[in-house]
């Protein structure tokens, strides 16, 4: 079936547009790991949204994050990034306790 | 973005959940054309400030930290003058007086692998994402750790120190 004739055809106006929300991946390690009850999850979010406001939705959930936030770094799609960095629908994102390996 | 780091192809990247074996890296490293190799054995001890460990358990974010002992491998043949670079991190729980990270360094002089040697283990343990939790009789911590630096929004070209 040529492409064309796909487009819009099962459309279902009541979904959301997708410029309005991305999904993004969310690993949580160490000790956030166990105050968050979870190594990661998937979580749709505000397409606007930067790393701190995701963090700040976790912290929300889970107060006790709160206290780390000034020892946590982030990474986004396996790098380290600044706080105040975009999301794009299906980054990867993670909040980093100090390391400690060796 | 992610930058592209040539591997050597002579390094050899691990991270394991079973005992590490020295002598396979080791052998792996050595090269005809090399005089030395600076190895460093990094094991569990038996007390961790005044309190005895009954063992230890690392995690990491494997790709990434994959990528990052990568990184140093890629660095170290840009700042020394080594042959080749064996580095191996052991993940799960670890008994006390296990190997617990493995790094040996070839090079056809000493200098520059003593040199190599000191800079993998000191920024294995400063950027790469692994955390250790330390068990005792009476409970767990995870151990203090360092926050890796972060690049700045736009990263200034990287220069060799």
């Amino acid at each position: 079936m040529p492409l064309a004739a796909t487009i819009g055809a099962g459309y279902n106006p009541q979904m959301p547009s997708v410029s309005q929300t991305i999904r993004v991946r969310v690993l949580f390690f160490g000790r956030l790991k166990e105050i968050a009850g979870c190594a990661e999850e998937c979580l749709d979010f505000p397409a606007t949204a930067d790393i701190a406001s995701l963090f700040a939705q976790y912290v929300s959930r889970f107060p006790l994050l709160q206290q780390y936030r000034s020892s946590i770094v982030v990474s986004r799609n396996q790098e380290l990034v600044p706080w105040h960095s975009p999301l794009s629908s299906g980054d990867e994102v993670a909040f980093l306790p100090p390391v400690s390996g060796g | 973005m992610k930058r592209f780091m040539a591997q050597h192809a002579a390094d050899l990247v691990q991270l394991v959940h079973e005992a590490i074996k020295p002598a396979a890296f080791v052998a792996h490293v050595r090269g005809s054309g090399d005089g030395a190799m600076v190895v460093f054995d990094g094991f569990v001890r038996d007390h961790s400030r005044n309190r005895q460990t009954l063992y230890l358990e690392y995690e990491a974010y494997e790709p990434m930290a994959l990528a990052k002992m990568h990184e140093i491998a890629a660095n170290i043949h840009e700042q020394f003058s080594v042959h080749a670079v064996a580095m191996v991190h052991r993940l799960g729980r670890l008994e006390i007086g296990e190997t617990s990270v493995f790094i040996a360094i070839s090079a056809p002089h000493r200098a520059a692998a003593f040199d190599a040697c000191r800079y993998a283990i000191d920024t294995l343990k400063r950027v790469v994402p692994i955390w250790k939790k330390e068990y005792f009789e009476d409970g767990s911590v995870w151990a203090d750790g360092e926050m890796p630096p972060v690049p700045s929004a736009t990263p200034a070209p990287e220069t060799a120190s």
